[in-house]
C-alpha cells in the first residue's frame, strides 16, 4: 500500500486562514466542515481515502483563476476533481491541499453543428454532451463506462477511452481545443474549431496530463454523425486462447470494429448472477460491434462470422433488436459491479499489450492468480489490447490488500515486459506511480518532469501523482536538473 | 560550418554533446526538402539525420511500425503497401513545392512539419498517429516518449508535442506510428461546376454525414489549370473520396448523390494522385507568389463574403479538409499581418509555407502567440533545449 502523505503541518496550521480566503473568493462554494469534506475523501480507487483541507466549487472560470492564484501565493497544493470517478487515484485529495471541484461548472456553452463541435464547461458530464446533440443526429464518441457521471474535464485530464475507442479514438483524438489555467491562475487557449496550426501542440500534452500541467476551464470537442447502422455480435469460445487468437485475426484482417470486448468465464458467471444478460456459460466471450452504413456493416459482420468460426468459436449470436443489443452491453458494462459483489474490495488493472501477446499474457495471469491465491477475472477492450484484470480481495483480511497490489503490479510489469504499457486509459495517478520506472528510464522521467516544471515550477498542481520522485525545478535549466532532490521538504508525497 | 552526418542514436548523442560543449547551434535536417520552411536559420553546424534510416520493426498484425527518423516516407509506404496497410494521415510530400525532388522527404521531417494529407479529415493528423519516439534533448540525453501500443496514457503525451514542432525540441531518432488497413476499393468523384460557397456547403454536408469520406477538397476555376481536366469543370470541382468494399461503395455513392442534389457527379480516375497533389502544395510549385496555409473552422458565417475577403480568392487557392484547410498564393513579400489578423478573427491561423528568405525573416511565419502562451512556449522549449541548440528561432524568436 502506498502510504498516504504526511500533511505539511505549516499548511494545515493555516487552514482557517485558507478557508476564509476561499470563502472570500467563492462565497457560496466552500466546503470546510468535516462532515461535508467526508463526501470528497477519495475517488474510485476506493482503497485510498483522505479528506482534503478544504473543497472549493467555483461557478466561473475567473473564480477558478482566483482560487489558483490564491493557492499559488500561499503555497498550497491543488487537486482538481471532476466527478471523482478516477480508477487510479487521480482525484485523491490531500490533507494539506485544496480540492478544486468542477461540480458546479456544468453548462454547455455552445453547440455548433456547422463545425461539428460542442463547447462546454469542464464539469459537464460525458453523457450530457451526447444528450445535447443526439436530437440532431450527432454524438460524442469517447464513452468511458462511467460516462453518466464522469466529466469532460476529468476525461481530458485522464485522456479517457471507452468501449468504442478502437474505431473512434481516445479523448485526445476527439478534443479540438481547451482553455486551461496555469498554477498562477493565468489562462491559455490552445486548439479550437480550426485543425491545429497554432504553434506547439500544447493541447496534446495537456490532455492526459492528470491535472499536473494545468486545470482545464473550458473544452471544445468534436461530435460525430450517428452511424445509421449498428450490429452487435456475441461470440463464444471453449478456450481463452481461441478468443485471443480471434481478436488478433480480426485485427490482422484489416477490420476495425467499433468495439471488441472480452470477458472470461468468471466474469460471465458473475455478470449472469448480477443482471442476467443471457450470456452462454462458456470459457470466454467476445462482444463485437460494427457500425457504419448498412452494406459495409453487413460485410463486416459476414467476415467476422467467418473469422470467428475459423478461430474456434462455438457460437456466434447477433443481437436481434435494440433491446437485445442493450442487454449484451449491459452485461459488459456491469462487469465491474458484478465482480464487486463477490468480494468487498477490488482492484482494476489497465495495462495495454501488443495484441499478439494476448494468449500468453492471459495464461500467465491465470498462473499468477493461483500464486497469489486471489480471485480475479478478465474483462477488457480486446481490440486495442487494453487489459482490465479485476482482482477481488478483502481489505479486512490481513495481507490481502498487499497481496492484491503485488499481484496487480506483477501484471503491469508483465505488460511492460511484452512491449506494452502500464496504463491504457485509467491513468497513472497514485496507483501506478511507483511503477513508472518499469516503463521509463531515468532520462525519460527527467524529461517529463522538466515539462512539468515548465507548466508548474512550484509543483502545486496535483502533487504526489504520476511521478515516483519529485525533482527540483531550476528556472534557468542550463544546469542539469538535480534529480531526486526533494523540493519542499515539508511537502509530502503519497 | 560543419555537417554531422549521423547514422545511429549514439552518433546523434555525440553530435549534440559536442554542440553543448562548444555552444554551437544545430540545424536539424533529413533530406532537406523543407529547409526553406519556417523562419530562416543561421546555425553554426548541420545535424544531418538522413543516414539514420531504415525500418526498425514492422508488425503488420499489430498495425504498428517503428522506423528511424531519417527513413524516407516513400520507403515506409512501400513496405506498408506490401501488407495492404497505410499511414492514416496520408503524409504530404512538400518537397516539390520547395523545388526539391519528390519522394525524398523523411518521416522525421514530415512529422516535425506536420505535413498532413487529405485523409486526415477522416483519420486525424500525424499527431494522432505518432505513438512514441526516441529523441535526444539539449541536456545531451537520449530518451523516449510515449509507447508502442495503440492505447497508452502512461506519462505525458510527448509525441503530440513533437508533431509540428519544427525540430525545435531536438532531433527525433526513432518514431513509432499506428497503421490502418488499406480499404479494398477507393473511389473519387468530382462534383462539377460548383461555386466556392456552394462547394463549401456541400463538402461540409458530406463531412457531417455518415459517409466517412477520406478526402473532401475543392479546386476552384482559378486554380484549375494546375489540375488538368479539373480545370474544365466550370466554376470549380468539389472532390470526394470514399472507400470500402464493392457493396459499401455502391451504397455510399447512392447516398452521396442524394447529398449533392442537382449537381453533376463524375468519376475521377487517379483520385489519390489528385488528393496528394492538393495536400503537397505541388500545384503552387512553379509560381513566384508566396504560399500560405490557412487553417480555419470549416464553417465561416455570412460576413465571410465581405469584399475584402473575396479579394483573397482572386489568386490561386485550393481547399482541403472540407474547407478547414486552405492553400493559397499571395503577393510576394507581404508580411502576412493582415492575413494573420483575419484568421485570428475567424478562429483559425495562417502559416507562411513558402517565401523568400527575406520575406520569412520579416514576416510572421507562424501566427504570433498571446503573451502568456508565448512565455509558456519559451519555457517548454527550454525544458527540452535550454541552450537553444536546435533550430533556434525557426518558429518564433527564441523558439
Amino acid at each position: 500500500m502506498i502510504a498516504l502523505p504526511q500533511p505539511d503541518p505549516q499548511i494545515v496550521q493555516r487552514r482557517t486562514e485558507i478557508v476564509a480566503a476561499l470563502k472570500h473568493l467563492v462565497p457560496d462554494g466552500v466546503v470546510s466542515e468535516p462532515a461535508g469534506l467526508a463526501a470528497y475523501d477519495g475517488d474510485a480507487l476506493t482503497a485510498y481515502r483522505q479528506a482534503p483541507l478544504a473543497c472549493v466549487l467555483p461557478k466561473l472560470k475567473d473564480e477558478v483563476s482566483a482560487v489558483l492564484a490564491l493557492a499559488h501565493e500561499m503555497g498550497v497544493p491543488i487537486v482538481p476533481r471532476g466527478a471523482g470517478t478516477s480508477l487510479s487515484g487521480g482525484a485523491l485529495p490531500r490533507a494539506d491541499g485544496i480540492l478544486l471541484s468542477f461540480g458546479r461548472m456544468n453548462r454547455i456553452l455552445d453547440i455548433d453543428l456547422d463545425n461539428r463541435c460542442v463547447t462546454a464547461e469542464p464539469g459537464v458530464t460525458n453523457a450530457a454532451i451526447t444528450r445535447a446533440v443526439e436530437g440532431q443526429g450527432f454524438y460524442y464518441a469517447p464513452d468511458p463506462s462511467s460516462q453518466i457521471a464522469c466529466t469532460i474535464g476529468g476525461n481530458i485530464a485522464e485522456n479517457s477511452g471507452g468501449l468504442h475507442c478502437l474505431k473512434y479514438g481516445l479523448t485526445t483524438h476527439n478534443l479540438l481545443g481547451v482553455e486551461f489555467a496555469l498554477p498562477d491562475g493565468e489562462r491559455i487557449r490552445c486548439g479550437g474549431k480550426a485543425p491545429g496550426g497554432d504553434g506547439l501542440d500544447l493541447l496534446g500534452v495537456v490532455t492526459g496530463s492528470e491535472g499536473l500541467l494545468g486545470v482545464v476551464t473550458e473544452a471544445t470537442v468534436r461530435i460525430l454523425p450517428k452511424p445509421p447502422c449498428t450490429r452487435t455480435l456475441l461470440v463464444a469460445f471453449h478456450s481463452v486462447p481461441d478468443a485471443g487468437a480471434c481478436v488478433a485475426n480480426i485485427i490482422a484482417a484489416g477490420i476495425v470494429p467499433a468495439a471488441m470486448e472480452f470477458m472470461d468465464r468468471r466474469c460471465i458467471e458473475a455478470v449472469e448472477v448480477y443482471c442476467a444478460p443471457g450470456y452462454p456459460t462458456t470459457e470466454a466471450i467476445l462482444i463485437i460491434e460494427i457500425d457504419g452504413l448498412a452494406a459495409e456493416v453487413a460485410d463486416g459482420v459476414a467476415r467476422i462470422n467467418e473469422i470467428a468460426r475459423a478461430s474456434g468459436a462455438h457460437e456466434v449470436r447477433e443481437a436481434a433488436d435494440e433491446a437485445e443489443r442493450a442487454r449484451l452491453w449491459k452485461g459488459r458494462k456491469a462487469a465491474f459491479s458484478a465482480m464487486g459483489r463477490l468480494a468487498p474490495d477490488m482492484l482494476c488493472m489497465d495495462g495495454t499489450i501488443p495484441r499478439r501477446a494476448l494468449p500468453a499474457v492471459l495464461a500467465r495471469m491465470a498462473e499468477m492468480a493461483k500464486e497469489y491465491d486471489l480471485g480475479f477475472c478478465n474483462v477488457f477492450h480486446a481490440g486495442d489490447g487494453n487489459l482490465h484484470p479485476l482482482i477481488i480481495f478483502d481489505v479486512m483480511t490481513p495481507g490481502e490488500l498487499e497481496r492484491a497490489e503485488a499481484f496487480g503490479a506483477e501484471i503491469l510489469r508483465l505488460c511492460v515486459a511484452v512491449g506494452g504499457v502500464l496504463t491504457g486509459e485509467h491513468g497513472v495517478g497514485v496507483e501506478k506511480r511507483d511503477l513508472m520506472p518499469e516503463m521509463f528510464s531515468e532520462a525519460d522521467l527527467a524529461q517529463q518532469q522538466r515539462l512539468k516544471c515548465a507548466f508548474d515550477a512550484a509543483g502545486l498542481l496535483n502533487p504526489g501523482k504520476v511521478f515516483p520522485t519529485l525533482s527540483a525545478c531550476i528556472e534557468q535549466g542550463h544546469a542539469h536538473v538535480k534529480r531526486g532532490a526533494m523540493r519542499h521538504a515539508g511537502l509530502p508525497r503519497f | 560550418m560543419a555537417t554531422f552526418s549521423v547514422s545511429s542514436e549514439a552518433e546523434v548523442l555525440g553530435a549534440v554533446r559536442g554542440a553543448r560543449e562548444g555552444s554551437r547551434t544545430l540545424e536539424i535536417v533529413g533530406h532537406g526538402t523543407k529547409r526553406d520552411f519556417g523562419r530562416p536559420l543561421e546555425c553554426d553546424d548541420v545535424l544531418d539525420l538522413s543516414g539514420l534510416s531504415g525500418i526498425v520493426n514492422y508488425e503488420p498484425d499489430e498495425m504498428i511500425i517503428t522506423a528511424r527518423a531519417g527513413t524516407p516516407v516513400a520507403e515506409i509506404e512501400a513496405a506498408l503497401a506490401e501488407h495492404n496497410q497505410r499511414l492514416g494521415f496520408e503524409p504530404a510530400d512538400w518537397g516539390p513545392l520547395f523545388g526539391a525532388s519528390a519522394n525524398s522527404a523523411t518521416i522525421g521531417g514530415v512529422l516535425s512539419a506536420s505535413c498532413d494529407g487529405s485523409a486526415a479529415i477522416r483519420y486525424g493528423r500525424c499527431r494522432d498517429h505518432l505513438l512514441g519516439f526516441r529523441a535526444v534533448n539539449g541536456f545531451g540525453e537520449a530518451y523516449k516518449g510515449g509507447g508502442k501500443v495503440v492505447k497508452n496514457v502512461t506519462g505525458f503525451d510527448l509525441p503530440k508535442l513533437f508533431c509540428g514542432a519544427m525540430g525545435t525540441l531536438g532531433p527525433l531518432t526513432e518514431v513509432t506510428l499506428r497503421l490502418f488497413p488499406r480499404p479494398p476499393l477507393i473511389r473519387t468523384v468530382a462534383v462539377t461546376d460548383v461555386s466556392r460557397f456552394a462547394a463549401m456547403n456541400l463538402l461540409r454536408r458530406i463531412w457531417s454525414s455518415p459517409l466517412e469520406a477520406t478526402g473532401l477538397s475543392y479546386v476552384p476555376k482559378v486554380s484549375g489549370a494546375a489540375f488538368g481536366a479539373l480545370g474544365e469543370f466550370g466554376a470549380g470541382a468539389a472532390l470526394v473520396r470514399l472507400d470500402g468494399t464493392d457493396a459499401a461503395l455502391s451504397e455510399k455513392i447512392a447516398m452521396l448523390r442524394e447529398l449533392v442534389e442537382r449537381h453533376d457527379v463524375i468519376d475521377l480516375d487517379g483520385g489519390d494522385r489528385t488528393f496528394r497533389k492538393i495536400a503537397s502544395g505541388e500545384s503552387f510549385a512553379g509560381m513566384l507568389q508566396d504560399v500560405w496555409l490557412v487553417r480555419q473552422p470549416p464553417y465561416q458565417p455570412g460576413d465571410y463574403e465581405e469584399s475584402e475577403r473575396e479579394a483573397a480568392y482572386q489568386d490561386m487557392w485550393v481547399a482541403d479538409w472540407a474547407g478547414a484547410l486552405i492553400w493559397r498564393a499571395g503577393t510576394p513579400g507581404k508580411n502576412g499581418a493582415h492575413l494573420h489578423q483575419m484568421q485570428k478573427l475567424s478562429g483559425g491561423s495562417a502559416q507562411l509555407i513558402r517565401a523568400s528568405e527575406q520575406t520569412r525573416q520579416r514576416a510572421q511565419v507562424f501566427a504570433r502567440e498571446e503573451p502568456v502562451r508565448a512565455e509558456l512556449t519559451q519555457r517548454v522549449k527550454a525544458a527540452f533545449d535550454p541552450l537553444h541548440l536546435f533550430n533556434p528561432g525557426r518558429m518564433w524568436e527564441g523558439v
